[in-house]
Protein backbone atom coordinates (compact mmCIF):
# COMPACT_ATOMS: atom_id res chain seq x y z
CA UNK A 1 0.00 0.00 0.00
CA UNK A 2 2.73 2.43 1.05
CA UNK A 3 4.94 1.32 -1.84
CA UNK A 4 2.09 1.85 -4.29
CA UNK A 5 1.51 5.32 -2.86
CA UNK A 6 5.24 6.09 -3.17
CA UNK A 7 5.21 4.85 -6.76
CA UNK A 8 2.28 7.13 -7.45
CA UNK A 9 4.13 10.00 -5.81
CA UNK A 10 7.17 9.35 -8.00
CA UNK A 11 5.04 10.14 -11.06
CA UNK A 12 3.45 13.21 -9.44
CA UNK A 13 4.23 16.38 -11.47
CA UNK A 14 5.47 18.39 -8.48
CA UNK A 15 6.57 21.55 -10.27
CA UNK A 16 3.33 21.90 -12.20
CA UNK A 17 1.18 20.97 -9.20
CA UNK A 18 2.92 23.67 -7.16
CA UNK A 19 2.15 26.27 -9.82
CA UNK A 20 -1.51 25.17 -9.80
CA UNK A 21 -1.48 25.31 -5.98
CA UNK A 22 -0.12 28.87 -6.08
CA UNK A 23 -2.79 29.92 -8.58
CA UNK A 24 -5.56 28.29 -6.51
CA UNK A 25 -4.15 29.90 -3.36
CA UNK A 26 -4.27 33.33 -4.99
CA UNK A 27 -7.89 32.78 -6.06
CA UNK A 28 -8.82 31.69 -2.51
CA UNK A 29 -7.05 34.68 -0.95
CA UNK A 30 -8.75 37.01 -3.45
CA UNK A 31 -12.21 35.71 -2.49
CA UNK A 32 -11.39 36.06 1.23
CA UNK A 33 -10.26 39.67 0.78
CA UNK A 34 -13.34 40.43 -1.36
CA UNK A 35 -15.57 39.13 1.44
CA UNK A 36 -13.92 41.42 3.96
CA UNK A 37 -13.71 44.52 1.76
CA UNK A 38 -17.16 44.32 0.12
CA UNK A 39 -19.03 42.98 3.15
CA UNK A 40 -22.15 42.02 1.16
CA UNK A 41 -23.85 38.63 1.60
CA UNK A 42 -22.56 36.65 -1.38
CA UNK A 43 -18.85 37.61 -1.05
CA UNK A 44 -18.99 37.10 2.75
CA UNK A 45 -20.58 33.64 2.37
CA UNK A 46 -18.10 32.75 -0.42
CA UNK A 47 -15.16 33.89 1.71
CA UNK A 48 -16.22 31.52 4.48
CA UNK A 49 -16.96 28.52 2.24
CA UNK A 50 -15.75 28.45 -1.38
CA UNK A 51 -12.50 30.29 -0.60
CA UNK A 52 -11.64 27.93 2.22
CA UNK A 53 -12.42 24.88 0.07
CA UNK A 54 -10.10 26.15 -2.68
CA UNK A 55 -7.47 27.01 -0.04
CA UNK A 56 -7.59 23.49 1.39
CA UNK A 57 -7.22 22.07 -2.13
CA UNK A 58 -4.17 24.27 -2.75
CA UNK A 59 -2.69 23.19 0.58
CA UNK A 60 -3.25 19.50 -0.27
CA UNK A 61 -1.57 19.96 -3.64
CA UNK A 62 1.38 21.57 -1.85
CA UNK A 63 1.57 18.71 0.67
CA UNK A 64 1.47 16.06 -2.08
CA UNK A 65 4.07 17.89 -4.14
CA UNK A 66 6.48 18.13 -1.22
CA UNK A 67 5.88 14.46 -0.38
CA UNK A 68 6.49 13.55 -4.03
CA UNK A 69 9.67 15.58 -4.10
CA UNK A 70 10.96 13.92 -0.94
CA UNK A 71 10.01 10.47 -2.27
CA UNK A 72 11.75 11.07 -5.61
CA UNK A 73 14.96 12.09 -3.84
CA UNK A 74 14.97 8.92 -1.70
CA UNK A 75 14.01 6.17 -4.17
CA UNK A 76 15.74 3.46 -2.16
CA UNK A 77 13.26 3.96 0.70
CA UNK B 1 -18.75 48.83 3.79
CA UNK B 2 -17.11 45.60 4.86
CA UNK B 3 -15.05 44.88 7.92
CA UNK B 4 -11.59 45.85 6.63
CA UNK B 5 -11.31 48.58 9.26
CA UNK B 6 -11.75 46.19 12.20
CA UNK B 7 -8.60 44.66 13.76
CA UNK B 8 -9.61 41.13 12.75
CA UNK B 9 -10.41 42.28 9.21
CA UNK B 10 -7.05 44.06 8.98
CA UNK B 11 -5.30 40.90 10.21
CA UNK B 12 -7.05 38.85 7.51
CA UNK B 13 -6.09 41.31 4.78
CA UNK B 14 -2.49 41.57 6.01
CA UNK B 15 -1.96 37.80 6.16
CA UNK B 16 -3.70 37.33 2.79
CA UNK B 17 -1.44 40.04 1.35
CA UNK B 18 1.77 38.42 2.65
CA UNK B 19 0.64 34.99 1.37
CA UNK B 20 -0.27 36.50 -2.02
CA UNK B 21 3.19 38.13 -2.34
CA UNK B 22 4.89 34.80 -1.60
CA UNK B 23 2.71 32.98 -4.15
CA UNK B 24 3.15 35.63 -6.86
CA UNK B 25 6.93 35.50 -6.27
CA UNK B 26 6.86 31.73 -6.82
CA UNK B 27 4.70 32.03 -9.95
CA UNK B 28 6.93 34.72 -11.47
CA UNK B 29 10.41 33.52 -10.45
CA UNK B 30 9.69 29.74 -10.50
CA UNK B 31 12.64 28.83 -8.27
CA UNK B 32 14.02 25.30 -7.84
CA UNK B 33 12.39 23.25 -5.12
CA UNK B 34 14.93 23.74 -2.31
CA UNK B 35 14.46 23.99 1.43
CA UNK B 36 13.98 27.78 1.32
CA UNK B 37 11.43 27.45 -1.51
CA UNK B 38 9.54 24.82 0.48
CA UNK B 39 9.55 27.07 3.53
CA UNK B 40 8.28 30.05 1.51
CA UNK B 41 5.53 27.89 -0.01
CA UNK B 42 4.63 26.52 3.41
CA UNK B 43 4.18 30.10 4.60
CA UNK B 44 2.33 31.14 1.43
CA UNK B 45 0.07 28.11 1.05
CA UNK B 46 -0.51 27.00 4.62
CA UNK B 47 0.53 29.30 7.49
CA UNK B 48 -0.62 32.74 6.28
CA UNK B 49 -3.71 31.42 4.44
CA UNK B 50 -4.69 29.59 7.66
CA UNK B 51 -4.44 32.87 9.62
CA UNK B 52 -6.37 34.61 6.81
CA UNK B 53 -9.07 31.90 6.80
CA UNK B 54 -9.58 31.97 10.58
CA UNK B 55 -9.71 35.77 10.74
CA UNK B 56 -11.95 35.93 7.64
CA UNK B 57 -14.39 33.54 9.32
CA UNK B 58 -14.34 35.53 12.57
CA UNK B 59 -14.74 38.80 10.69
CA UNK B 60 -17.46 37.35 8.42
CA UNK B 61 -19.45 35.98 11.35
CA UNK B 62 -19.25 39.38 13.07
CA UNK B 63 -20.22 41.15 9.84
CA UNK B 64 -23.36 39.01 9.49
CA UNK B 65 -24.66 40.43 12.79
CA UNK B 66 -24.60 44.05 11.54
CA UNK B 67 -27.81 45.76 10.42
CA UNK B 68 -25.99 47.26 7.41
CA UNK B 69 -25.24 43.69 6.26
CA UNK B 70 -28.96 42.84 6.29
CA UNK B 71 -29.69 46.17 4.59
CA UNK B 72 -27.32 45.39 1.72
CA UNK B 73 -30.11 43.34 0.10
CA UNK B 74 -32.56 45.82 -1.46
CA UNK B 75 -35.62 44.15 0.08
CA UNK B 76 -34.29 45.05 3.55
CA UNK B 77 -33.34 48.65 2.76
CA UNK B 78 -36.57 50.12 4.14
CA UNK B 79 -36.31 47.98 7.29
CA UNK B 80 -32.83 49.33 8.00
CA UNK B 81 -33.60 52.92 7.03
CA UNK B 82 -36.65 52.84 9.36
CA UNK B 83 -34.40 51.42 12.07
CA UNK B 84 -32.00 54.32 11.65
CA UNK B 85 -34.69 57.01 11.35
CA UNK B 86 -34.59 59.12 14.55
CA UNK B 87 -38.18 60.28 13.94
CA UNK B 88 -39.70 56.82 13.45
CA UNK B 89 -41.92 55.52 16.23
CA UNK B 90 -41.95 51.91 15.03
CA UNK B 91 -41.11 49.23 17.59
CA UNK B 92 -37.99 48.29 15.62
CA UNK B 93 -36.75 51.86 15.44
CA UNK B 94 -37.32 52.46 19.15
CA UNK B 95 -35.14 49.43 19.84
CA UNK B 96 -32.60 50.48 17.20
CA UNK B 97 -32.03 53.75 19.07
CA UNK B 98 -30.76 51.78 22.06
CA UNK B 99 -26.98 51.91 21.82
CA UNK B 100 -26.64 48.28 23.01
CA UNK B 101 -28.89 47.12 20.19
CA UNK B 102 -28.43 49.77 17.45
CA UNK B 103 -25.74 48.54 15.00
CA UNK B 104 -26.77 44.90 15.52
CA UNK B 105 -30.53 45.47 15.83
CA UNK B 106 -31.64 42.86 13.25
CA UNK B 107 -29.49 40.15 14.82
CA UNK B 108 -30.31 41.10 18.41
CA UNK B 109 -34.06 40.76 17.85
CA UNK B 110 -34.12 37.92 15.30
CA UNK B 111 -31.36 35.62 16.63
CA UNK B 112 -32.27 32.28 18.15
CA UNK B 113 -31.26 32.31 21.82
CA UNK B 114 -31.64 28.57 22.45
CA UNK B 115 -28.69 26.27 23.18
CA UNK B 116 -28.00 25.69 19.48
CA UNK B 117 -29.17 29.20 18.65
CA UNK B 118 -26.01 30.49 17.01
CA UNK B 119 -25.71 27.82 14.28
CA UNK B 120 -29.52 27.77 13.84
CA UNK B 121 -29.50 31.54 13.31
CA UNK B 122 -26.70 31.19 10.76
CA UNK B 123 -28.59 28.41 8.92
CA UNK B 124 -31.68 30.65 8.79
CA UNK B 125 -29.50 33.46 7.46
CA UNK B 126 -28.14 31.15 4.77
CA UNK B 127 -31.74 30.35 3.78
CA UNK B 128 -32.36 34.10 3.41
CA UNK B 129 -29.32 34.38 1.12
CA UNK B 130 -30.57 31.35 -0.87
CA UNK B 131 -34.06 32.83 -1.25
CA UNK B 132 -32.65 36.22 -2.23
CA UNK B 133 -30.36 34.93 -4.96
CA UNK B 134 -32.20 31.82 -6.16
CA UNK B 135 -35.92 32.18 -5.30
CA UNK B 136 -36.60 35.45 -7.05
CA UNK B 137 -36.48 37.92 -4.12
CA UNK B 138 -33.55 39.67 -5.77
CA UNK B 139 -35.71 40.76 -8.69
CA UNK B 140 -38.85 41.38 -6.63
CA UNK B 141 -39.96 45.03 -6.40
CA UNK B 142 -39.96 46.36 -2.85
CA UNK B 143 -43.72 47.02 -2.82
CA UNK B 144 -44.43 43.43 -3.85
CA UNK B 145 -41.99 42.12 -1.25
CA UNK B 146 -43.73 44.09 1.51
CA UNK B 147 -47.10 42.82 0.34
CA UNK B 148 -46.20 39.15 -0.18
CA UNK B 149 -43.32 38.11 2.08
CA UNK B 150 -43.80 37.46 5.78
CA UNK B 151 -41.58 36.19 8.60
CA UNK B 152 -41.08 32.40 8.24
CA UNK B 153 -42.22 31.53 11.79
CA UNK B 154 -44.24 33.59 14.29
CA UNK B 155 -41.88 35.93 16.13
CA UNK B 156 -40.96 34.24 19.46
CA UNK B 157 -41.88 36.21 22.59
CA UNK B 158 -38.89 34.54 24.26
CA UNK B 159 -36.68 36.85 22.19
CA UNK B 160 -38.36 39.91 23.75
CA UNK B 161 -37.91 38.38 27.19
CA UNK B 162 -34.19 37.88 26.59
CA UNK B 163 -33.92 41.58 27.56
CA UNK B 164 -37.37 42.40 29.03
CA UNK B 165 -37.84 40.14 32.03
CA UNK B 166 -41.29 38.67 32.53
CA UNK B 167 -40.62 38.21 36.26
CA UNK B 168 -40.21 41.81 37.37
CA UNK B 169 -42.90 43.95 38.97
CA UNK B 170 -42.83 46.31 36.00
CA UNK B 171 -44.13 43.41 33.89
CA UNK B 172 -46.31 41.60 36.41
CA UNK B 173 -48.10 44.77 37.55
CA UNK B 174 -49.52 45.34 34.06
CA UNK B 175 -53.04 43.87 33.96
CA UNK B 176 -52.89 43.22 30.22
CA UNK B 177 -49.82 41.04 30.71
CA UNK B 178 -51.52 38.98 33.45
CA UNK B 179 -54.65 38.53 31.31
CA UNK B 180 -52.72 36.86 28.49
CA UNK B 181 -49.84 35.32 30.44
CA UNK B 182 -50.52 31.76 29.25
CA UNK B 183 -50.99 32.88 25.65
CA UNK B 184 -47.72 34.83 25.86
CA UNK B 185 -45.94 31.73 27.18
CA UNK B 186 -47.42 29.61 24.40
CA UNK B 187 -46.58 32.28 21.79
CA UNK B 188 -50.28 32.48 20.83
CA UNK B 189 -50.25 36.24 21.45
CA UNK B 190 -47.27 38.20 20.20
CA UNK B 191 -45.73 41.06 22.18
CA UNK B 192 -45.20 42.73 18.79
CA UNK B 193 -48.82 42.72 17.66
CA UNK B 194 -51.55 45.27 17.14
CA UNK B 195 -53.20 46.09 20.49
CA UNK B 196 -50.04 45.18 22.43
CA UNK B 197 -46.75 46.89 21.60
CA UNK B 198 -47.52 47.20 17.89
CA UNK B 199 -45.89 45.49 14.95
CA UNK B 200 -42.16 46.02 14.62
CA UNK B 201 -42.04 47.05 10.96
CA UNK B 202 -45.30 48.93 10.29
CA UNK B 203 -44.46 50.03 6.75
CA UNK B 204 -44.23 46.41 5.59
CA UNK B 205 -47.73 45.44 6.70
CA UNK B 206 -51.08 45.55 4.94
CA UNK B 207 -53.69 47.82 6.65
CA UNK B 208 -55.64 44.81 7.98
CA UNK B 209 -52.50 43.58 9.75
CA UNK B 210 -52.05 46.79 11.77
Amino acid sequence: MVRRFLRLLARWPSERALLVACALGLIALGIMVAGIVLGTPLPVVASMSVAQGIGVLACLLFGLSIAADVASKRPEQ
Amino acid sequence: MGSAATPIGALAIASAGIAALLLIHHLVVRPKLQATTRLKLLLGLAVFPFIAAVSTTASGMARTTEATFCGSCHVMETHVSDLQDPNSISLASRHGRNEHVGPHACYTCHADYSMLGYPLTKITGMMHVYHYYFSGYRKMPLEEFHKEVRIAKPYPNANCRTCHSGKLASFMNVREHIAVLDELEANKVSCASAGCHGVAHRFSKRPEEL
